[in-house]
């Protein structure tokens, strides 16, 4: 406890005077020779013992009042047992949550307006010297300034500027990162305030895993921070939002129909009837469509459409209904348009009669409208080469280039195909008899550095013993059509000899090359089918071949899907991805032009910045990094216009917050304060600089004090009679 | 020598010149005064006749009477008598308080003055007053006399004594009654302070014996209030030794409760007794106290 005013404390020593009066009045007495003093004595005997004890009680009390007066003057300040830091300028670290949960609407604007109404006052309120960092939580943690500043104004302009609308984060990543920003700060007083809604989605893992992780962050800075937890606003029911589009994993072609499937989730308690899906195309609507939301689930809108045009193209889906949260109410996605895939096919066992030769089969598999005259367009557009005529010219104009049975290469012809690969190409290698294992080993394997997924080893199998492809679950996008089982059975061709694709080493422990998968494999565990990445492209191989030399495979009816799929889906993965959550970065690869290009990005607000491309292993790149808001971001580059659709994680479409006890459990396990207001938390910290005010009650103990002596007063005057 | 004036002034004189004290009942006396006596006799006050029965003094015989009715008929006439009133005035120490508000006159001294403003007044009126001083004991005891002068052996025997010793009136009410044959009236001028039933036992007896009792109490206006504020050590006036020092806030209230209680037993007491209780405080005057008292005294005659 301490004083105000400490001078005017030592005004206690006053109880001194009733003290004094009273000796003085005992001392001083008036002397009267009493007449009646039969009357008087009876009385004083009756009473002898009770007029001592009360005028004991009436001295304390008397020495009391004057002394509680100079204590209350001397405004006394409870402050536990702390020193106080009165106006000591306090390193204050705000984490303010930006996610777009907090852009739902309320009463008093949305949240995230209030929560930067509160971390306004919270700035505004620190002292002279006090260093302030505001963490902006979204996808990435965004910080304000990059350095803790001391400017609180230039702190405040910000904030007025700052945005919410960011997707959710790794809240315990984030807080580890606010920890170590606070470990920097500079002041020996440190402050950690998190303003959010606290959303039971975003925190309720961090509840109940991460709460003591937390805890021991804090203590075991140096300074340990004081962590408040500050909630902004109250649950808001009957969120709908769009939570993803389904979409073609494999190469779409222009004019061919495609099915979008729209995933719309009710969050809210009541259904909702008769609500209006609005399909766009890159900004145009295309279909509409009206269905019953119910309540708490969840219902799927499908939308087809055909594009006319190849090239990037966005897609999105809106629901048209009046909920508290309008930020997820639509979903884009960025699709690439195929107008064709041009697949060179390196025949390495040319025949003229049909279907003899290496590649016949594929060439089918891949374009088969072309060869059934239909009247539907092919996606595939294949070409046939000799292993001599394969050049620069062949390879540059491919986008997937297969290998079949060839028995090597020239040196050119190697290094040209591994520049392809490089730079995106895609590559099939099939083996077959005429192969030179050596130098696929050597040239193209390269222990593990070059293209290829895994050396070719010892030739497998005999035509009496064929073996199958085992119908697994398969992970890889390129066949998981064949999960459903009337799209198709691998598993009903044979394979009678085939190569060992060796993937481990001869201990059978490590992976001969780290980036190698089995996509697919035989019945007797070898790999079937494996790929890699190799620089932006990917390679596969299978351990057979594409003809009917080792297998049956190419005449069963499933090779046609099987060979569709693997081109398309593979050819259409883009690199760098369009499909990008907030805070990742926009990238386009402009080629191997050697000088420097200018790239105007759009963003989903509409404005548009202009940045140069840099030169990154031997590519221009064009790197937007500032992608914390979701939404469209087109990036117009000298040759094309490239969409990227930005989205957020919908977990926080969830409205639902931590009530009051898991807020208080949270508080307890991460050694945390809750207050309800901004004005709250001043209120505290006024309290922690300055102690609490006590001179109020010690006023009311004053005056109780002077009423209690006058009772008291009174009643001992009613001595017995 | 002290003289009259020096007790009574004549201003306190006037207000009572023209009053009489009456005794209120009969009593026993020779001598023609303003009371009614038991003894019939010669007198100017005829009375009534009766019938002569045999054994009347013939001198009594109404012969004129006799000549208008041949009948005897006896002439009685009511005989005025000098009543004989003794003043018993307290001399204990209780007396001798004199509060702020009495002009330092002690209790003792408005009861000598009253006393001696009383036995002129009846001297006046040729009754005989005699004078009994006490505190414990009887102090001095001055006997009844009628004449004029005796007013001086009254107001030299009241101014020579001065209060102490404690009080005992119930032992002196006593001694005193074996000295007073004749029925008259009492007065006694005291506080009264002591044993309240022995005291009132006392005037019992005086009663029983036809006396008439007039009680002046005197109190001190402090006495009755109890003002006092600062501490306070209140020494005995009767007994030296015994002191209290004490808050008066604290005691106050039920000091006067004490009083009243004391008050109202005395009052009861006189009630039960029919003896007239005149209360006086030292701070009204006494002449004025005492005259409204003879005057309703006559009133209710």
């Amino acid at each position: 406890m301490t004083f105000l005013n400490s001078a005017l404390a030592l005004g206690a020593l006053a109880f001194v005077v009733p003290l004094v009066i009273h000796i003085l009045n005992r001392s001083r007495f008036k002397k009267i020779d009493w007449g009646a003093m039969h009357l008087l004595e009876s009385v004083i005997k009756v009473n002898h013992k009770r007029f001592r004890l009360d005028q004991l009680i009436l001295l304390l009390v008397r020495c009391l009042i004057p002394a509680l007066l100079a204590f209350c003057i001397a405004r006394p300040l409870l402050t536990g047992s702390k020193t106080m830091e009165a106006n000591t300028p306090v390193s204050l670290l705000l984490v303010l949550d930006g996610s777009y949960s907090m852009e739902a609407s309320e009463k008093g604007g949305s949240k995230i307006k209030q929560a930067i109404e509160a971390a306004r006052e919270l700035v505004l309120s620190t002292h002279r010297g006090s260093d302030l960092y505001v963490l902006v939580l979204g996808d990435q943690p965004l910080p304000l300034f990059d350095q803790p500043v001391f400017d609180a104004e230039a702190v405040v302009s910000r904030l007025n500027n700052l945005e919410g609308g960011y997707g959710a984060c790794d809240l315990r990543a984030a807080l580890q990162n606010s920890l170590a920003i606070l470990d920097k700060m500079n002041n020996a007083h440190r402050e950690l305030v998190i303003i959010s809604d606290f959303q039971r989605a975003e925190w309720m893992e961090l509840l109940e895993n991460g709460s003591a992780e937390i805890k021991q962050g804090l203590e075991g800075l140096d300074i340990s921070p004081t962590l408040t937890l500050l909630p902004i606003g109250s649950p808001v029911e009957g969120n709908v939002s769009v939570d993803s589009i389904d979409f073609p994993r494999k190469a779409i072609g222009a004019g061919e129909p495609h099915a979008y499937r729209v995933n719309i989730v009710n969050h809210g308690k009541s259904a909702r009837e008769n609500t209006r899906v609005i399909f766009r195309v890159n900004g145009k609507e295309e279909s509409v469509s009206q269905l019953t939301l119910p309540a708490g689930g969840s219902r799927q809108v499908l939308f087809t459409h055909a594009f006319s045009e190849p090239g990037s193209q966005v897609i999105e889906a809106e629901v048209m209904t009046d909920d508290p949260l309008t930020f997820d109410n639509r979903f884009s996605v960025s699709v690439t348009v195929w107008d064709r895939i041009p697949v060179v096919l390196v025949d390495g066992d040319p025949d003229p009669a049909p279907l003899m030769s290496e590649t016949d089969f594929l060439q089918v598999a891949l374009t088969p409208f072309a060869l059934g005259r239909f009247q539907y367009a092919d996606l595939a557009q294949s070409s046939t080469v000799n292993r001599e005529t394969l050049d620069a010219k062949n390879i540059d104009a491919a986008r997937v280039i297969v290998l079949a049975n060839v028995s090597r290469l020239s040196v050119d012809q190697t290094r040209q195909l591994k520049t392809f690969v490089a730079n995106g190409g895609v590559l099939f290698v099939f083996p077959g008899s005429q192969i030179d294992l050596k130098w696929y080993r050597e040239e193209l394997f390269e222990n593990g550095s070059g293209i290829l997924p895994a050396p070719f080893g010892r030739q497998k199998g005999k035509d009496s013993q064929p073996h199958r492809i085992v119908a697994q679950h398969f992970e890889h996008p390129s066949l998981e059509l064949f999960n459903e089982r009337s799209n198709g059975d691998l598993s009903d061709a044979s394979i009678n000899r085939w190569y060992l694709l060796e993937e481990t080493t001869e201990s059978g422990q490590d992976p001969l090359r780290k980036n190698a998968s089995v996509i697919a494999r035989l019945d007797n565990a070898d790999p079937f089918l494996m790929e890699c990445n190799y620089g932006k492209g990917v390679v596969l191989q299978m351990a057979t071949t594409c003809d009917t030399d080792w297998t049956d495979l190419p005449r069963k009816p499933v090779f046609l899907p099987l060979m569709q799929q693997l081109v398309t889906t593979t050819a259409s993965r883009m690199v760098p991805p369009r499909n990008l959550t907030t805070g990742e970065p926009v990238i386009a690869w402009l080629g191997n032009a050697g000088e420097s290009a200018t790239v105007t990005v759009q963003t989903p607000t509409g404005s548009e910045r202009v940045i140069q491309s840099a030169e990154q292993d031997g590519q221009q790149v064009a790197d937007y990094p500032f992608t914390n808001r979701p939404g469209v971001y087109s990036l117009a580059t000298p040759e094309e216009t490239i969409r990227y659709a930005v989205q957020t994680d919908r977990s926080e479409s969830d409205l639902r917050l931590l009530d009051e006890d898991q807020l208080n459990s949270l508080a307890e396990k991460t050694g945390a304060i809750v207050v309800t207001s901004s004005t709250e938390y001043l209120q505290n910290d006024q309290l922690r600089r300055n102690g609490s005010e006590i001179w109020k009650f010690v006023l009311a103990g004053f005056l109780g004090f002077l009423f209690l002596e006058m009772v008291l007063q009174q009643r001992f005057s009613r001595a017995r009679v | 020598m002290p003289h009259v004036s020096d007790v009574i002034t004549a201003r306190d004189l006037n207000k009572f010149r023209n009053l009489q004290v009456l005794a209120r009942q009969v009593v026993e006396g020779f001598c023609s005064g303003l009371h009614r006596s038991p003894h019939k006799g010669f007198s100017v006050e005829f009375k009534e006749h009766r019938s002569y029965v045999p054994g009347d003094d013939i001198r009594t015989i109404d012969w004129k009477l006799f000549g208008k009715t041949d009948r005897l008929f006896i002439r009685e006439y009511e005989e005025e008598t000098n009543l004989r009133c003794t003043l018993l005035v307290d001399c204990s120490g209780s007396m001798g308080y004199s509060g702020s508000r009495s002009h330092g006159v002690t209790k003792h001294q408005y009861a000598t003055a009253t006393a001696a403003s009383l036995a002129y007044l009846m001297l006046q009126q040729q009754d005989s007053v005699g004078l009994v001083t006490f505190d414990t004991d009887i102090r001095s005891y001055v006997p009844p006399r009628a004449q004029a002068k005796h007013l001086q052996p009254i107001i030299n025997e009241l101014q020579g004594t001065q209060p102490g010793e404690e009080t005992e009136l119930g032992d002196v009410i006593k001694k005193i009654e074996a000295r007073i044959h004749r029925r008259g009236l009492v007065v006694i001028f005291s506080d009264l302070f002591g044993d309240v039933d022995q005291l009132m036992k006392s005037f019992a007896r005086l009663r029983h014996a036809n006396h008439e009792i007039i009680l002046f109490q005197i109190f001190d206006p402090d006495e009755l209030d109890f003002p006092f504020r600062q501490w306070t050590q209140f020494a005995c006036l009767e007994q030296e030794s015994n002191r209290h020092l004490v808050d008066p806030a604290q005691i106050r209230r039920s000091y006067l409760e004490k009083l009243s209680d004391f008050r109202e037993q005395i009052n009861n007491a006189c009630n039960r007794h029919r003896i007239s209780l005149v209360p006086m405080t030292t701070d009204q005057p006494f002449a004025e106290t005492l005259a409204s008292y003879l005057a309703l005294r006559r009133r209710t005659q």
